[in-house]
């Protein structure tokens, strides 16, 4: 019964996360991945992306900071930050960082130092939702009962 | 005048405008019906104020012509009429002034003889009395008298012009002498002597009022003064007037004019006394008078010959003369009188008189001379003069009128004449010069109101091309921010795709969307080059890069397309193209693509040649007039031979600028030519229904020529034998000097190859058997399974099986059949090497068929130039390597049978992305779906005939298999992608470089979800470490991969194993990027035969990023976050190709 209710709101949780756009088809595709052989390798590439975004967001943050902006570096950044989003599916963190890029392109610092803020934003919000769900799964196998395949429709 | 002129000109220009009016109406009239009202609204008020500063130059200008004109005139006659009339006046003044000085001069003539004459007759009459002195008798008296009357004839006789002289004494007694002018007599007058005793007094009253005294006349021969008559008394008032001492009271002589009833004119008489000797007292008065008839008589012939009139008065304006017959005394009764000159009877006398006496009254001048040139006398004009002829005591005027029409008569006529024909002259020149200003200005007229309207023009168009500018970069813009929600809308379909929960139905509709979706990008990427090239800002790159590979590419990718649509694609480039050429690969590619697409788009049977050559720089000319098939033999001549000669030559010649022809040959519909220039216009299509069948947009060959002009060539549709099109293109590209290797490097004609081409596409069979023919390898031919028996049977039945030989077959197997037909090929197996040509939609059967037996070589589809390079290499190698085994007795086929088996096992479901792929074979079925490329020292061949003749059966099982792969597809989207219980990418080992962990670890996880053997690296650099430590022991690698097999495979292990079949690169790294690793990978195969597929991962959308991926080296193209479908597919196509 727990484990029912618990499956019911995961499943609720998944919904709104795509609902609300924070996730995207990809992060359906990590999670086919995940089979016996890697049981843990959601939660593994997902805290692997906080680590990686942690990084990247403190060089941006020293990056844009500097007194004279290296737009070249920051693309990088934003680059990568754009990549490892995109492969887990965090839709709105990939979002922002298209919409940074095209500011680095045109050099207007301003417009970088709110989108960095957008990011970290995006970001945050997403590790949060990322958190909540992963913790939901957790307690869904320790409780014994297996994570329901999502349905995308 | 003036005002009359201008008033003339007034009117002229009033018509002329009225008319210029009418015939503008007209004109705009006509303008109207042409052009839309606005337009001509705006260009009437345009015409209208032009046309009024028109008009206002033009009044300008003729005025100003008419003033210039008038003064001149004016001018002109002003001084012709001056100088003549001034000398004609000054001319007609000395005239008058002659004129008058004449009968003046007579008159002074007349007064000086009768002065002579009457001192004369005083002297002599002195002389008389004084020597009578004594007169104390009558008789003495008498003698006197008698003496006296004696002298007095002589003088009165010897002047003829003499009227009368008187004598009268003082006692009274009166001797005169008289000539009546009128009828010519002379007669002698004197007094009664007796009376004379007794008047003393010399009164002449009391003379003339005695009564006494008695006048005797007497009548004288005029010339000798005998008597002829009696004498007669007279009565006083008969006589003669006899000057007396009232007329000399003072003793000093006096003048004066009187009249006689016996002449007509006036008589000048003249009187002076004689003193006696002592000088005291007059003794006697002594008259004298003369007739002014002469003066008259002169002054009538002068008159005659100038006309005119003249006259003379005395000071008080008593007529004395005249130049008519008018009587100059008034014919009273009395005594006739003198007439005043304002009482003449002639007309203009008295005129002229009345004139002078109304102009000047009594006031004359001092001089009294008076010039008067325009008196106006009845209708006439007139000249008036008169002088003034101061004598003693008988002052005179002389007055002259001459019509002024006798002397200035012919000049005022001329004058008058000048006038009017200067006039008329200069009203004409102003009539001409106004016409000629209205004819020029209406030209300048005419030129403003044009250029008016080209400025409006240019404006307009100017408006027009600023807006098409505009519409480019807005569609620029648009679809460049269109592309990214389309790349969404696509994502998120493939995701919609690989869920297994959809119905058929949906699965469908889906499908179909996404191929919308795609062909919408598509559209949207065309837009976006096609505005890159006309707004100019399309750069193209200038990097080496290897053109023959590239179009290779692009005929595979176009291969699959064509197999299902039944067509054959080849590709046919000459030997002498340059390997390595400088330019934009990705354009000339792009170039290539559109034209191979819209070929594609119209064939639906038949063959599509991608034909090029290189135009030798020495051959310019007329080399478009050469056939196509001259063209292959002149080209295939030249290399062949080069290929013996010294390369050195070629790579001088290669140094320069070349040009490279290229031929799209098509056997579709074909486009008419009249249209063969229109459709590379944008948004032009040769039919417009076509659009309906085949779809497009038409930009397509639009792109083609700007970027063909862009690289300096030129692109035109050729006219063609049978149906299709025939696109001929060249382009101008650089070949570095260094990039000349020589294509053939292994001389085939040695080796005694004899090759069996099974090929069912005769276009593409026939070329390669040219090409192998050209290089000296024997070539059969064959193109259906009882053709291939045969000639296999021929070949070795009759001949020896030790004899060398080496055959292509091209295999088309189907359900029951092919495993007979692979087993009758078998047969062969030992004596000839097969070659598998297989299509992308090969079944996993026939495959596994095959791999059992030991055939091992396939090759995709289609076979090309590069393609048979590397099978004949491979076959030569792998015979001498035979050839060495043959001394270590090793069986052979054992070996490559176990290792095989794994290397290929491939999946091809990613052939059924899209269902209607699957439903395209079932159309198409009885096109061959499956097909090997066979080679070995046998010879075995499978031909289409067999699948049309069971074509029935087949198509039964070809839907049953559709529906098994679909379920496949499904299942491959869930978590097992095993199909047939086995791993798509099992055994692959493939090297994965990528900095982003999380990337990292998903495309790890994906690979080995797939089977495949992942090694991961953190950049460029150590992707290019790992490999390099592997390509040494690549010929072990079989082995090792044998062995693997049976271990359990780990990441760690695999380190330990550094073969790799493939890499995946994201292009994006720190230490060193994707595009510097592969090109260093590349550069390190060079030589070593090997060719590593490399895929590139990359997060850039851009298409231009693809072509850099593809221009450094790298195989394929996979964006991120990575599609599990199309990396599996990506990499099995290259894969499987390779092995």
């Amino acid at each position: 019964m727990e484990v029912g209710q618990m499956q019911r709101q995961w499943m609720g949780y998944m919904k709104s996360l795509f609902m609300e756009g924070f996730l995207d088809g990809q992060f359906l595709q990590l999670q086919q991945l995940q089979d016996e052989n890697n049981p843990e390798f959601v939660v593994e590439v997902v805290s692997l992306f906080f680590e990686d975004s942690e990084r990247i967001l403190k060089d941006l943050s020293f990056a844009v900071d500097q007194q004279s902006v290296d737009f070249k570096k920051i693309d990088a950044h934003v680059h990568q930050f754009k990549g490892s989003s995109a492969s887990i599916g965090a839709q709105r963190v990939k979002n922002a960082c298209i919409a940074f890029r095209n500011f680095c392109e045109e050099q207007n610092i301003d417009a970088c130092r709110s989108c960095l803020q957008q990011v970290k934003q995006e970001y945050i919000h997403v590790k949060n939702k990322l958190e909540t769900l992963l913790r939901l799964e957790q307690q869904i196998v320790a409780a014994g009962g297996s994570i329901p395949m999502m349905e995308w429709n | 005048m003036a005002t009359k002129c201008m008033h003339v000109f007034d009117r002229l220009m009033f018509s002329v405008t009225c008319w210029k009016k009418s015939s503008t109406q007209t004109g705009r009239r006509k303008f109207h019906r042409d052009v839309e009202k606005e337009e001509f609204q705006y260009a009437s008020t345009q015409c209208l104020s032009s046309y009024y500063s028109v008009f206002v130059v033009r009044l300008a200008i003729m005025v100003m012509l008419a003033i210039l004109i008038g003064l001149l005139t004016i001018l002109t006659w002003h001084f012709t009429k001056i100088y003549t009339t001034k000398s004609l006046n000054s001319l007609a003044y000395d005239l008058r002034y002659e004129l008058l000085q004449r009968p003046i001069l007579r008159m002074w003539n007349i007064l000086n003889s009768t002065a002579e004459i009457t001192t004369a007759q005083v002297k002599l009459s002195e002389y008389v009395i004084r020597s009578h002195n004594k007169l104390a008798t009558q008789e003495d008296h008498v003698e006197m008298y008698e003496a006296m009357r004696a002298v007095t004839w002589a003088l009165f006789s010897s002047r003829k012009a003499l009227n009368s002289i008187t004598v009268k004494y003082g006692n009274g007694f009166v001797q005169a002498f008289h000539r009546d002018l009128k009828d010519n007599n002379t007669f002698y007058i004197y007094t009664d002597l007796a009376y004379n005793e007794t008047s003393e007094a010399l009164n002449d009253k009391e003379i003339h009022n005695n009564k006494t005294v008695i006048w005797y006349r007497e009548q004288l021969d005029p010339v000798s003064g005998e008597k002829i008559g009696k004498a007669m008394k007279i009565a006083p008032e008969d006589s003669i007037s006899i000057a007396g001492m009232s007329q000399v009271p003072d003793g000093v002589a006096s003048w004066h004019v009187s009249v006689s009833k016996f002449t007509d004119s006036p008589l000048l008489s003249a009187a002076l006394p004689v003193w006696d000797s002592s000088n005291k007292s007059i003794v006697a008065v002594v008259g004298v008078t003369t007739a002014l008839y002469s003066v008259e008589q002169l002054m009538k012939e002068l008159v005659d010959k100038h006309s005119g009139h003249m006259y003379l008065t005395s000071q008080k304006g008593y007529l004395l003369a005249t130049s008519t017959n008018d009587p100059l005394l008034t014919n009273s009764t009395k005594k006739p009188k003198l007439k005043m000159a304002v009482d003449c009877d002639n007309e203009v006398i008295r005129e002229g008189a009345m004139w002078l006496q109304k102009t000047y009254g009594n006031n004359f001048p001092p001089s009294h001379e008076v010039h008067v040139e325009n008196a106006r006398l009845g209708h006439q004009q007139y000249y008036i003069d008169s002088f003034f002829l101061n004598l003693k005591k008988l002052p005179l005027v002389g007055v002259i009128i001459l019509p002024r029409k006798h002397i200035m008569g012919q000049a005022d006529q001329r004058a008058f004449k000048t006038l009017v024909i200067l006039i008329s002259a200069s009203l004409c020149i102003i009539v001409i010069g106004c016409v000629c200003i209205l004819i020029l200005t209406n030209g300048v007229s005419k030129e403003m109101n044009l250029r008016a309207e080209l400025i409006s023009h240019l404006e307009a168009r100017r408006k027009a091309e600023a807006s098409s500018n505009y519409k480019s970069q807005f569609l620029a813009n648009m679809s460049h921010e269109l592309r990214t929600p389309m790349a969404a809308v696509i994502g998120l379909l493939d995701i919609l795709l690989s869920d297994d929960c959809l119905t058929n139905e949906q699965y469908a509709t889906v499908t179909q969307i996404r191929k919308c979706s795609t062909t919408l990008l598509r559209l949207l990427n065309n837009i976006l080059d096609l505005s890159k090239v006309e707004s100019g800002k399309l750069v193209l790159e200038d990097a080496e890069f290897d053109l023959g590979k590239e179009l290779e590419g692009l005929v595979d990718m176009f291969s699959v397309q064509c197999i299902n649509h039944n067509v054959e694609i080849i590709l046919d480039l000459s030997d002498d193209m340059p390997k390595i050429v400088r330019g934009d690969s990705d354009r000339v590619v792009q170039i290539f693509a559109n034209l191979i697409n819209n070929s594609i788009k119209f064939t639906l049977s038949g063959h599509i040649i991608l034909r090029g050559w290189c135009e030798n720089p020495n051959s310019y000319g007329d080399n478009e007039s050469f056939t196509m098939e001259q063209k292959k033999l002149v080209c295939s001549q030249k290399t062949i031979t080069k290929q013996h000669e010294n390369t050195a030559k070629k790579t001088s010649n290669n140094d320069k600028k070349m040009i490279l022809w290229f031929e799209v040959d098509d056997t579709g519909c074909g486009i008419d030519p009249s249209k063969w220039d229109s459709v590379f216009e944008s948004f032009e299509q040769a039919d417009l229904s076509t659009t309906r069948l085949h779809g497009g947009t038409g930009l397509g060959l639009c792109i083609v020529r700007s970027l063909v002009n862009k690289m300096g060539g030129e692109i035109k549709i050729v006219k063609k034998e049978g149906p299709g099109t025939l696109m001929r293109l060249y382009l101008r590209l650089t070949a570095p000097v260094d990039a000349t290797e020589q294509h053939c490097q292994v001389d085939f004609a040695n080796n005694n190859l004899v090759v069996l081409l099974a090929l069912h596409g005769n276009m593409s069979r026939l070329i390669t058997s040219k090409w192998l023919n050209k290089n000296g390898v024997v070539t059969m031919e064959a193109s259906e399974w009882n053709g291939l028996t045969q000639v296999l049977k021929e070949l070795f039945h009759a001949k020896t099986p030790t004899h060398n030989n080496d055959f292509d077959a091209h295999y088309s197997a189907h359900r029951d059949i092919w495993k007979e037909q692979i087993n009758f090929l078998h047969k062969y197996y030992a004596r000839a090497k097969f070659i598998w040509l297989q299509n992308h939609d090969s079944s996993n059967n026939v495959k596994t068929e095959l791999r059992k037996k030991g055939h091992i070589l396939t090759v995709n589809k289609p076979l090309y130039k590069a393609k048979m390079i590397h099978i004949l290499e491979d076959v030569i190698k792998e015979r001498n390597i035979e050839v060495q085994k043959k001394n270590t007795i090793t069986p052979r086929t054992t070996v490559k049978e176990s290792d095989l088996h794994e290397s290929f096992e491939i999946d091809y479901n990613h052939c059924d992305v899209a269902s209607s792929d699957g439903s395209d074979i079932s159309e198409i079925g009885s096109s061959n779906p499956s097909s090997l490329y066979l080679k070995s020292n046998c010879l075995l061949g499978l031909t289409n005939e067999y699948m049309e003749q069971n074509s029935s059966r087949k198509e039964a099982s070809v839907s049953k298999r559709e529906k098994g792969e679909d379920s496949e597809c499904s299942r491959v989207n869930g978590s097992t992608k095993a199909v047939n219980g086995k791993k798509s990418l099992e055994g692959l080992r493939i090297l994965l470089a990528e900095d982003t962990v999380v990337i990292q670890r998903v495309a790890t996880i994906m690979l080995e979800k797939m089977g495949a053997v992942v090694v991961a690296v953190g950049d460029g650099q150590q992707a290019v470490d790992a490999l390099n430590g592997t390509l040494g022991v690549e010929d072990c690698r079989k082995e090792s991969l044998l062995k693997e097999r049976n271990k359990e495979t780990s990441q760690t292990e695999i380190l330990s194993f550094p073969a790799y079949d493939l890499i995946l690169m994201d292009c994006q790294m720190p230490k060193m990027d994707g595009y510097e690793a592969t090109k260093e990978i590349r550069k390190s195969e060079v030589g070593s035969g090997f060719h590593i597929p490399i895929v590139a991962l990359t997060a850039h959308a851009m298409s231009c990023d693809e072509a850099k991926c593809l221009e450094v080296g790298m195989d394929a193209y996979l964006t991120k976050p990575i599609d599990f479908k199309l990396m599996e597919s990506t990499i099995l196509s290259l894969t499987k190709e390779k092995a």
